[in-house]
């Protein structure tokens, strides 16, 4: 079972290989990526078919682990542990991760540094292949950071414009401000239990003080926030939009941004064995679900709509988790990671058809793009949780897991939420593929591109149909859902496209939204404002450190630095006056001596005069060869 | 057989004297003297390192009478917490001196300056009795004040005579502590084996031994608020010079906590734990904080070993497994990262002939070899993990919060110091690496081979340490276990 260290080695491997080339042989050779990742895919199809018997035992498979240091007699480790979440998590990885990088083949193959672009994406997917099978949160987090570069890597590519650039370093900074609680956590962890590792830590977790517990799923949680882009961390997840199309599809879609999901089903013991925390993150996801889709509503750019959808789906994710659905949650993130980055997929084509990513200048895309138009659709549906989609079926688990668990203000809320969500998909869809055409020469996408997206559509298109047989697999009782809960979630779908269409899809009368959005007036606003999130960063936090820093840095100058040349100077003052003394008083009588030896020394200083250099070398020579003469001398 | 660390420490001071006294007419031979020494130097120590048993204790063991008639002994040894120092040490020397291959100013006199500070770096790290140490701690002193006197920018004189008094006044506080610890009935030595390992100090008398050593030592550190030399002397200091100043000569200081201040005055080390970690954690954030306003480059990376020497501040504070493997760690990673950093600014210098951060952008277009090794160094810096700069801070933050001397409050101050890490190097690589290219960057040549060969050893290294920790805790471990035991046996 060794192979499965292969998994993330390989990718990690092509990146070793493609980093230090040159830029003209890096792009050659982007086949390399590829390539790292299609071995990892089938490696894990491998390994995943070697747990699925006997998962729901809820044994780990296959354990293993290297230590990297011994620090005071404990060791700390990278180590692989592959369970049936990690299988499942495998899968979608590296999915998702081939299918994007066989499309960025045709999206990307003009750019100049294509090379580089799928070197970095294909250490993304060694860290984030790595993070699925740690077998401890060290692992995990280091995992998590490097990722984290990736995408601010990936989010920078273009970086010559401004706003890649911005939004790179804000995705950077806004994601460390959960690291830094998530090492907090990670400390407190280790001081409580003197160990890392999911077996020691998971293990005793139900043992812990109350107070440990919460501390830690908490601060473990705002790390989560960051990553996963939940309120009111979420503000980097539609800046990074700037990157290009099928890394966003990737990385912040499908896979890094759901690690923060991961990690809280990863130390579920430690969140149950709190209670609070559970309740705090389904409060947080409950209120990103529904404020993220709000704003997806209101957005213009294709891109941007896609990544509030984000943001407001992880949501669901950690809403779940909170309300005891951690499976359904899991199953959320798995047909999620297959549809949204297919919807971005989809996306990336758009915009290179219509040239742009702005919707009001898109319309009747579906004649033009037949492919492109289906698969879209298909994923579309899937998001709107609309039968038999992928996204149905685990939305509908999730509405049943927090309805029976008796949470009916979330439940209230996550229905909203679809319904929005029903609506923007809605939107989305009639603004760009129906309408009149308003882009000439449109076209469709390459045959690299349009496979992918072909073969993500049949995913969503059926994946939904393994529900049970997810839930066994993971050691719970697989069911059906309940047909209440199927016909109101479907109701509540169906009547959000019906919205959208009625505002957005009729062919005759095309609503004109703006005399709707000048009555909403205040909430229109707040919503295009983003809830004022970025405005009051801004404000309170990013530049009122820029100013603390202006003046620190002054204060280093004048009061410290200046405190130090003062005493300095006072010293020197202090010397002077004693040199004076020295020198009318006790200095006479020497000069006097001194004079006397001048006119005996004027004939040396004749031997020497415009030699002054060599004399200092002669001096320093003899210096150190009496230093030198010394130690022999001791030694 | 040869007596290996003194072999080690004083063949630099033999080519010293080469250099010093090589006719002045053949200006290329005294660097080719100094490269020569500085690697058989490194073989050394490597060879050395080779043969380091990591549970031997203290090893290499060189002791002869000195000065009998004080009892001053000539006493070197290496153990797991000053082999990764030597082993920096030898292997910045090398790189400082390729750094300065271009240097045509009476380079006899400046390779002659470089080993003997190498004499002095060395020595510092294996000296086992008080006398020596001292010699050569104050050694460091001259070399360093000629480099940045004679080589250095505009403001050198002002810079180096600042650098000379400040560290010379520290260390003023040092040498009366050593005396107290000589003079005092229960000390009575300069071994500092002997005084490592004895009891029976009276606790109000550590606490004031304790004191005239942070004294000397923090200076060195620099921690706040005695750090405003060290801007103003790697600013005007040649590129090996800050090279070996950040990468060698502030460890110095915290050296002298975990070889001194901890094992000879354990109680006291007790008491003034909180102030230490204090210091550290002002230390990080203050220096993250003023970092992020400098305009100068130099003054950037300045700022930031005030930061990041802040962490290792931490961990000695924190007392714990964790805080001293994270110490030592952080030490070694900041040499060599920080090392990368100055190198780097020096060839972007070079080239651009400016280090004001406005006026250098976009080097990955004109430069990319460059622009990819600063913006690794600058990862490297904020402490991402698998590279060399995580290890250590990251047991140090674990190390801290374990520990019973060190607040709470302080470990979580400490972690926002590793955000405001990322917002001082990530900000400065947006607007120098990233971007379209400024005037001063336009048509400037990439990085030679000379200088990517000398930047690849610490990229190897950075990378290696980052992943496989062991490379370098597996000497630390052991150390600080026996140091910390004999703490707890007090």
């Amino acid at each position: 079972m060794a192979y499965v260290a292969l998994i993330p080695l390989l990718p990690a491997l092509a990146f070793a290989v493609m980093a230090p080339l040159s830029r003209v042989v890096r792009n050659r050779v982007r086949w390399l990526g590829v390539a790292g990742v299609g071995g990892a895919l089938l490696l894990s199809l491998v390994a995943f078919a070697s747990v699925w018997p006997g998962g729901h035992e809820g044994e780990a498979a296959y354990h293993a682990s290297w230590p990297i240091a011994q620090v005071g007699g404990v060791d700390l480790s990278l180590g692989i542990l592959l369970d049936p979440l990690a299988a499942i998590m495998l899968l979608v990885v590296t999915i998702v991760g081939v299918c994007v990088q066989v499309y960025s083949l045709g999206y990307m193959h003009r750019d100049e540094r294509v090379g580089w672009y799928f070197a970095v994406l294909t250490l993304f997917t060694a860290a984030m292949l790595a993070l699925v099978l740690s077998d401890n949160f060290l692992m995990f987090y280091m995992a998590w950071e490097v990722m984290g570069l990736c995408s601010y890597l990936l989010i920078g590519f273009w970086h010559e414009q401004e706003a890649p650039r911005k939004a790179s370093q804000k995705a950077f900074l806004t994601t460390r401000v959960g690291d830094v609680g998530f090492a907090i956590g990670l400390a407190i962890m280790y001081a409580t239990v003197g160990s890392f590792d999911f077996d020691v830590v998971l293990g005793s977790a139900g043992a812990w003080a109350p107070g440990v517990a919460t501390a830690v799923a908490l601060l473990l949680l705002f790390g989560a926030m960051g990553k996963s882009a939940q309120v009111p961390l979420h503000v980097w997840l539609p800046d990074a939009m700037a990157g290009p199309t099928p890394a966003s599809a990737l990385i912040h879609a499908a896979t890094m941004v759901a690690a923060g999901v991961f990690l809280v089903a990863r130390a579920l013991p430690i969140f149950e064995a709190s209670g609070v925390a559970l309740t705090v993150t389904m409060a947080v996801g409950a209120i990103t679900a529904l404020l993220g889709g709000l704003l997806a509503a209101v957005q213009h750019d294709v891109k941007k709509v896609l990544a509030y959808s984000t943001i407001s789906q992880l949501g669901y994710m950690f809403l779940a988790i909170g309300a005891g659905g951690a499976i359904a949650g899991m199953f959320h993130l798995v047909t999620h990671a297959f549809f949204k980055s297919l919807l971005f997929l989809g996306a990336g084509v758009i915009i290179h058809a219509a040239h742009t990513q702005d919707m009001r200048e898109m319309g009747g895309l579906a004649r033009h793009l037949p492919v492109t138009s289906v698969t879209f659709g298909i994923g579309a549906l899937a998001l709107a949780g609309i039968f038999p989609f992928s996204g149905f079926w685990s939305k509908d688990e999730i509405l049943y897991a927090v309805w029976n668990d008796g949470h009916y203000v979330t439940f209230a809320v996550a229905l909203m939420a679809a319904f929005v969500t029903a609506f923007y998909v809605a939107r989305l869809w009639f603004r760009v593929f129906t309408g009149p055409v308003q882009t000439e020469n449109l076209a469709e996408g390459h045959t690299e591109m349009l496979v992918p997206m072909g073969v993500l559509a049949a995913i969503t298109a059926v994946i939904g149909l393994t529900a049970p047989r997810f839930s066994e697999f993971l050691g719970h009782a697989g069911h059906w859902p309940d047909p209440a809960m199927a016909v109101s979630s479907s109701v509540v779908a169906l009547s959000g496209l019906a919205l959208g269409w009625w505002a957005y899809g009729r062919t005759r009368l095309v609503l004109n939204t703006r005399s709707l959005k000048e009555r909403s007036g205040h909430a229109y606003t707040v919503l295009t404002q983003k809830y004022y999130f970025d405005v009051t960063y801004e404000h309170f936090i990013i530049r009122p450190y820029m100013r603390a820093a202006e003046s620190l840095s002054r204060f280093d100058g004048s009061a410290i630095d200046g405190a130090v040349n003062g005493a300095a100077g006072a010293w020197k003052r202090l010397t002077e006056v004693a040199w004076s003394f020295d020198g009318r008083v006790i200095d006479g009588f020497v000069n006097g001596v001194a004079r006397a030896a001048r006119a005996s020394g004027g004939a040396l200083r004749r031997i020497q005069a415009g030699r002054v250099q060599t004399y200092q070398r002669y001096v320093l020579g003899a210096l150190v060869l009496l230093m030198l003469w010394i130690v022999v001398k001791g030694a | 057989m040869l007596p290996l660390l003194t072999t080690i420490v004083f063949l630099p001071l033999v080519g010293a004297a080469v250099t010093a006294l090589l006719p002045r007419e053949r200006a290329d031979l005294p660097r080719l003297v100094a490269l020569v020494v500085s690697l058989v130097d490194l073989a050394l120590v490597l060879w050395l390192v080779v043969r380091f048993d990591v549970a031997g204790g203290l090893q290499f063991i060189e002791r002869a009478r000195w000065i009998p008639e004080a009892n001053i002994q000539y006493f070197l040894g290496v153990d797991g917490i000053s082999l990764p120092l030597l082993f920096l040490s030898a292997l910045l020397l090398p790189i400082a001196i390729l750094a300065s291959w271009k240097v045509s100013e009476r380079p006899g006199f400046y390779f002659t300056m470089i080993l003997l500070l190498a004499v002095g770096m060395n020595g510092v790290f294996v000296a086992l009795d008080f006398v020596l140490f001292y010699v050569f701690w104050e050694l460091v002193l001259v070399p360093m004040y000629f480099l940045i006197g004679v080589w250095g920018g505009p403001r050198r004189e002002y810079a180096a005579i600042k650098f000379f008094l400040y560290t010379l006044f520290g260390s003023v506080f040092m040498l009366v502590g050593i005396l107290a610890l000589y003079l005092h009935p229960a000390g009575g030595t300069f071994d500092m084996t002997v005084l490592a390992s004895s009891t029976g100090l009276p606790a109000s008398f550590q606490w004031w031994v304790f004191a005239a050593f942070f004294l000397g030592f923090a200076v060195k550190v620099p921690v706040f608020p005695f750090h405003t030399w060290l801007p103003d002397a790697h600013v005007e200091a040649p590129t090996a010079g800050s090279v070996l100043l950040a990468g060698i000569l502030l460890k110095m200081g915290t050296y002298g906590f975990v070889r001194v201040s901890l094992p000879m005055l354990p109680e006291a080390a007790e008491s003034w734990a909180w102030f230490v970690a204090l210091l550290g954690v002002i230390s990080i954030l203050y220096g993250a904080a003023v970092a992020f306003a400098q305009t100068d480059l130099k003054k950037l990376v300045a700022y930031s070993s005030v930061s990041h020497m802040g962490f290792v501040m931490l961990g000695i504070a924190a007392g714990t497994p964790e805080g001293l493997n994270g110490a030592v760690a952080i030490m070694f990673a900041h040499g060599v990262i920080t090392g990368m950093l100055f190198l780097l600014v020096g060839m972007v210098y070079e080239r651009t002939h400016t280090r004001t951060i406005a006026d250098v952008s976009g080097l990955s277009k004109q430069a990319p070899v460059a622009a990819g090794m600063l913006a690794f160094a600058s990862f490297a810096s904020l402490g991402l993990p698998g590279l060399a700069g995580f290890v250590g801070e990251f047991l140090s933050l674990v190390g801290a919060w374990r520990s019973e001397l060190v607040a709470p409050g302080f470990v979580v101050a400490a972690a926002i110091g590793v955000l405001l890490a990322a917002a001082y190097m990530l900000w400065m690589v947006q607007r120098t690496v990233l971007g379209a290219p400024s005037s001063a960057v336009e048509g400037i040549t990439d990085l030679n081979r000379l200088e990517i060969g000398i930047l690849i050893p610490l990229v190897v290294i950075t990378v290696v340490m980052g992943v496989y920790w062991s490379s370098i805790l597996r000497y630390v471990d052991p150390a600080v276990t026996a140091l910390l035991a004999t703490m707890g046996a007090v």
